[in-house]
């Protein structure tokens, strides 16, 4: 049973310069959160936003993976859930990068087992669901 | 994160697959009792009736007594919830993908 979040995003950009993006804090501020980030596998580090009610506004996050320019992922928590967060990078060939973000709820906390579900891809059937 | 007076968080609802089976069995369904039900699962009528009770306690199956017999419906409504949660990291992200793609392009200048 699948329990992620799974999407494809193409650019027209080298992988360096996406690598780039996801991996430099300055660069990553721009486009995701204000943030600690640092491509060293073990950093801890934060995502933060403005906080909004019932939430700090804070992401908790640790790098697990730097496989420049492939690979990167890091854990996501917040709100109780624990998450990971996984970028796949993919030359496409004529300038094109296909970039997968995956997130998944590998969580082993039997209280967030809820929560883990809500990650699969079972959207479509929930719509279909919803209409009747 | 539920809002809803319900005894039983949704997403731990549908974190069992006959649960889930049950739900799309009900989708297709106007009313089912037990036996019906029962008969889509290699368990017993018990077995059924505590998944439909677990179903239940999160507001997604109603039932009601018809004679001797409890027919069972579904309520789709706190799934609402899921699909609220899912929709937002998957906008949360797409929000910022059209970002990094603006900062790709603004690299280039």
């Amino acid at each position: 049973m699948s329990s992620t979040l799974s999407l494809d995003f193409q650019y027209t950009a080298s992988l360096e310069k996406i690598w780039s993006a996801l991996t430099d804090s300055s660069k990553l501020a721009k486009w995701v959160m204000e943030n600690d980030f640092k491509p060293v596998v073990g950093h801890r580090f934060q995502f933060r936003m403005q906080p909004t009610n019932g939430w700090n506004g804070i992401i908790d996050c640790e790098v697990l993976i730097v496989d420049a320019p492939n690979r990167l992922s890091y854990t996501w928590a917040s709100l109780g859930q624990e998450n990971t967060v996984t970028w796949t990078l993919q030359d496409l060939g004529d300038g094109k990068v296909n970039l997968h973000l995956e997130q998944s709820g590998i969580t082993n906390d039997q209280a967030l087992q809820g929560a883990k579900y809500g990650w699969t891809n079972m959207c479509g059937q929930l719509e279909k669901l919803l209409e009747q | 994160m539920s809002e809803n007076n319900q005894l039983r968080d949704v997403f731990d609802a549908i974190a069992d697959p006959t649960r889930r089976r049950l739900i799309r069995l009900l989708a297709e369904s106007e009313e089912m009792p037990l036996h019906e039900l029962t008969a889509h699962f290699q368990m017993g009528r018990t077995a059924v009736s505590k998944h439909l009770t677990i179903l239940k306690e999160a507001g997604l199956v109603l039932d009601r007594k018809v004679g001797r017999e409890t027919r069972f419906r579904l309520n789709a409504s706190p799934l609402r919830e899921i699909q609220d949660w899912v929709a937002f990291y998957s906008k949360f992200w797409s929000t910022n993908m059209l970002r990094l793609n603006r900062l790709l392009e603004e690299e280039d200048e």
